[in-house]
């Protein structure tokens, strides 16, 4: 791979401006894709992208390559200053990420980043193979993301992530169910345990029945809590979308709103998440609490957003990839903090009578202001009678507001899972959420859809 | 590029492959935006690479690299022969026939989107954002987009293309608040405006400075505006909705590859089943849906897809009835009915996968005006807000920026917070008319996610106005 720092400080010497940020982002990655138990889409990566900023006066532009040799630099270099040249004044452009100390984390693992196609294709071989007679749908991948960014202010960072996870889908016509594990050391990932999780959730889904529409208590696996408060966080715990006021934060900070049970923090230190040294304009990670036992606490910044809001409003480290960069700082390392509760079947015996979602599909954030999302249960929704699971149900269509999913919690597990959270999409940049499992007195379902099974 | 190609495909068949491809492509895009009257992104980007696709003992493998050169392509053959050596499958994969084609295609273009001045596209922008200003109007922001690709296709069944496609497009945005909601007005069309397989001339002729007016002011009357109130009534739907109604529960549910389960893990799968092809009820006879990549102006326009396939039209509904699925090669030869010809990859470093070339629903006939007359009670839904959709695409529940009450043939009071759901078959059954050819608008997203690795998708739909009877209307939650 290209020495991504290399890269970054050569594309900064190429510039010219009165302020430059280059970003490398370097990704050597595998993924042995599986559909009904048999790889079908096995895809290497390798690539090497070049983000590059330039500010000349108060005028800012940016381009983007991926050839790192001197003329691609060059060219690079050109295309970012005339985007500057054409840009307007900008008098609020924030200052440029300065030299500053970096925390130590962890976050890579030489045994995960050596790993080739040989090794991620038996990885995914021994998933299939636990999951027996069962069809499974899913991937094994792991990689290896460098970032590396250099500032004419003075920073200059390089980190290599790796990240390594399985997902399973093991699914019949009318029955299926759903497993992931995802670690930044692929000895955390357990490819068999995740296949025989999936089937053994998939045998208790034949026969769903259906479910009146209406208002439930109900516990929440992690991957669906996981999936449904990244959703809320990308407007409720954003910087930008608390200045534009159409975040739920909007007027409420300070306030009680959730249960005191609930604690969010986005904390891309710690080692049971995929760890980070600093985001991707070069501002060093910290813990950002969000909501402290149920007190609403404050947002994620990137220096744009800070830079806006005034007041002495930092960076919290939290500006996105460069791709991602428009949609203003985003909080990718959620935690919500685990509760009391020993086991699930203490969150189901709390619950009573309700339903049990283990997974969530394709989330539509219908009005962020209010923090109201909808989407289907699926892979493994089950109704949960006198503090026990019962039988399989349908996927349901929910319609949730979810401070109101969080405003009475019986429980939350005092275990917690690393929920994946990444499709891929653009550069490699794994992130999840670390979440228990959690019981709410009030999870609204709005319809009925199809049995659960491909 | 083309000999780049050459020396994969050769190096891969080398190697032990018994079908290769290899696609090599430069893409330039841009991306500019403003908000609240400044410059928010001034984005250059450019990416090249190539793709090779293997298949070695019916299994297949794929690598890619940055370096368009021989020592990239080497490499990358030889990785996807090592994979797909590393994962053998149960099964054979077998391909549908086709002839070997040589050939070139452009985008019809008057002016090359990319090389507009970056100046000019800020200054379209910042005029498109003074005209949407309001004291209720907190965020303005306009945006427009620009791409060129060069992409070269070898296969080593003797396939050679040659492809120089563009695209570009554009969209305002206001949104409103109060404090206590806040409400947002779009235009052409949400989540990124729309875009056009076409020169600059399809931005200007969005004329987002003219429209910036409405849709600041509609923004701000969408604070004032009372919820839409719950009910099962007659539904008028626009076309720039009706686009994504059309994609979500028509487009994705007829790839094939999702029938036949190899996206079930993520995007998910279809309620369809390989034998409904030609007898299942879709919807009424109003019905008629075709996927043409063919369409001028649609980012689903090409010559030929990914696997070399020339671009033709497929009816997939007709009166009514599935008569067609998209459908890759290998998916083709699956169910033994087509070539495929909806192959397409989101670049270099992602192997092609079905997707939605350019999925239109036919005209019918009138005007939005004539489908209004004929509703006692209803509710007009405009510009799409929210979606979602399950994994088989039945249960849908969609949300609109506005939407407006229809009282005795005419439209009435703005709503805000509209939604409405559904069941696929039985909604498309309830469509009892679709406006005329006069009401067809083309529109063009590019946020069509699938895949793992993911990947995303241009696409283009043409729709106008539908009428829906006795469907769900209103706000959740309970």
């Amino acid at each position: 791979m290209t020495r991504a720092l290399e890269v970054a400080e050569q594309a900064v010497a190429a510039a010219d401006g009165d302020g430059v940020e280059a970003v490398v982002q370097a990704e050597r990655s595998g993924f042995a894709r599986f559909a009904g138990s048999e790889v079908h889409q096995p895809t290497l990566i390798e690539n090497t992208s070049v983000f590059l900023r330039v500010i000349r006066g108060r005028r800012a532009g940016a381009a983007a390559g991926n050839r790192v040799d001197d003329d691609g630099l060059r060219e690079l270099a050109v295309r970012a200053g005339e985007a500057a040249d054409a840009s307007p004044e900008d008098p609020n452009l924030p200052d440029l990420a300065a030299a500053s100390p970096l925390p130590d984390v962890d976050g890579n693992d030489e045994e995960t980043e050596a790993l080739g196609p040989a090794d991620q294709a038996q990885l995914a071989a021994e998933g299939i193979a636990a999951a027996g007679d069962m069809p499974i749908y899913g991937f094994f991948t792991s990689g290896a993301a460098t970032v590396a960014v250099v500032t004419s202010a003075g920073f200059s960072g390089e980190q290599t992530s790796t990240d390594a996870g399985m997902l399973a889908l093991a699914a019949t016509d009318g029955a299926s169910g759903y497993a992931e594990q995802t670690a930044w050391a692929v000895r955390e990932v357990d490819p068999a345990t995740v296949a025989r999780n999936a089937v053994e959730i998939a045998g208790r889904t034949a026969n769903a029945e259906e479910l009146r529409p209406g208002s439930y208590r109900a516990v929440l696996a992690p991957y669906a809590i996981g999936e449904l408060l990244q959703y809320f966080a990308y407007d409720a715990f954003s910087g930008l979308a608390l200045l534009e006021e159409r975040s739920y934060l909007a007027g409420r900070l300070g306030e009680r709103r959730f249960d005191e049970k609930v604690s969010i923090a986005d904390d891309a230190l710690d080692p049971r998440g995929l760890p980070k040294q600093f985001d991707f304009e070069g501002v060093p990670k910290r813990r950002v609490p969000l909501v402290e036992n149920g007190v609403l606490r404050g947002a994620v910044w990137d220096l744009a957003s800070a830079a806006r809001a005034g007041d002495s409003q930092e960076s919290t480290g939290n500006a996105a990839p460069p791709v991602e960069r428009r949609w203003g700082p985003l909080p990718f390392a959620l935690s919500l903090a685990g509760g009391e509760a020993e086991s699930v079947d203490e969150l189901v015996g709390l619950v009573g009578d309700g339903i049990y979602i283990t997974r969530v599909h394709y989330l539509g954030i219908v009005e962020p202001r209010q923090g109201i999302l909808t989407g289907m249960t699926r892979d493994g929704t089950f109704r949960i009678r006198d503090g026990r699971l019962a039988e399989p149900l349908v996927n349901l269509r929910f319609t949730v507001a979810l401070p109101d999913v969080l405003a009475d919690v019986p429980g939350l597990t005092r275990e917690t899972t690393l929920a994946n959270e990444a499709a891929f999409y653009d550069e490699r940049f794994a992130y999840g959420a670390l979440v228990p499992s959690i019981a709410t007195a009030r999870f609204d379902v709005t319809g009925v859809g199809g049995p659960p099974g491909i | 590029m083309r000999a780049v190609c050459e020396e994969a495909v050769a190096a891969a068949l080398a190697g032990g492959a018994s079908y290769a491809d290899a696609r090599a492509i430069v893409r330039r895009s841009q991306a500019i935006s403003t908000k609240n009257r400044r410059v928010d992104r001034v984005d250059d980007i450019e990416s090249e690479g190539i793709g090779v696709r293997v298949l070695v003992g019916g299994a297949w493998g794929f690598a890619c690299d940055r370096r368009l050169d021989e020592a990239g392509a080497h490499e990358a053959a030889a990785r996807a022969t090592s994979f797909a050596k590393a994962a053998p499958g149960k099964h054979q994969r077998a391909l549908a026939p086709i002839e070997p084609v040589q050939g070139e295609y452009r985008t019809p273009r008057d002016e090359d989107p990319v090389d507009v001045p970056l100046g000019d596209k800020i200054a379209l922008c910042l005029a498109a954002e003074e005209g949407m200003q309001h004291p209720d109007v907190k965020v303005t922001s306009a945006f427009v987009r620009a791409m060129r690709e060069s992409k070269v296709l070898v296969s080593s069944e003797g396939t050679a293309v040659e492809q120089d496609l563009v695209e570009c497009g554009g969209g305002i945005d206001a949104m409103a608040s109060d404090g206590e909601i806040s409400q947002l007005r779009s235009y052409p069309s949400a989540h990124g405006g729309s875009s056009a397989g076409s020169g600059w001339e399809y931005v200007l002729g969005l004329e987002l400075e003219r429209e910036a007016p409405r849709v600041g002011e509609q923004a701000a009357a969408l604070l004032r505006a009372p919820v839409c109130p719950p009910a099962t009534t007659t539904a008028v739907i626009d076309s720039e909705q009706m686009v994504l109604q059309v994609h979500e529960s028509i487009g994705h549910p007829t790839e094939l590859d999702r029938v036949y389960g190899t996206e079930a893990a993520y995007a998910g799968t279809s309620f369809l089943k390989p034998g409904d092809l030609g007898s299942l009820r879709y919807g009424s006879d109003r019905m008629n849906i075709t996927a043409d990549p063919t369409t001028a102006r649609g980012l689903g326009t090409f010559g030929y897809d990914d696997e070399g396939v020339p671009a033709a039209p497929t009816p997939v509904v007709e009166a009514g009835i599935l008569t067609g699925f998209l459908t890759s090669r290998e998916t083709a030869a699956q169910i033994g009915n087509g070539g495929g010809g909806s192959m397409r990859a989101d670049g270099w470093s992602r192997m092609p996968l079905v997707r939605m070339t350019n999925l239109h629903l036919e005209p019918g006939e009138g005007t939005l005006d004539d489908l209004l007359a004929d509703v006692d009670v209803g509710v007009y839904f405009e510009t799409n807000k929210s979606w979602s959709i399950d994994d088989k695409r039945l249960n849908f529940q969609f949300g609109t920026q506005v939407a407006w009450e229809i009282k005795n043939g005419k439209r009435g009071r703005m709503l805000r917070d509209a939604t409405y759901t559904g069941v696929t078959p039985i909604f498309w059954g309830s469509l009892d008319a679709v406006a005329g050819p006069g009401s067809w608008v083309l529109y063009g997203l590019t946020n069509c996610g699938k895949g793992q690795p993911g990947q995303h998708a241009h696409v283009s739909h043409g729709a106008a106005p539908g009428r829906f009877r006795n469907v769900q209307v209103g706000v959740a939650p309970s």
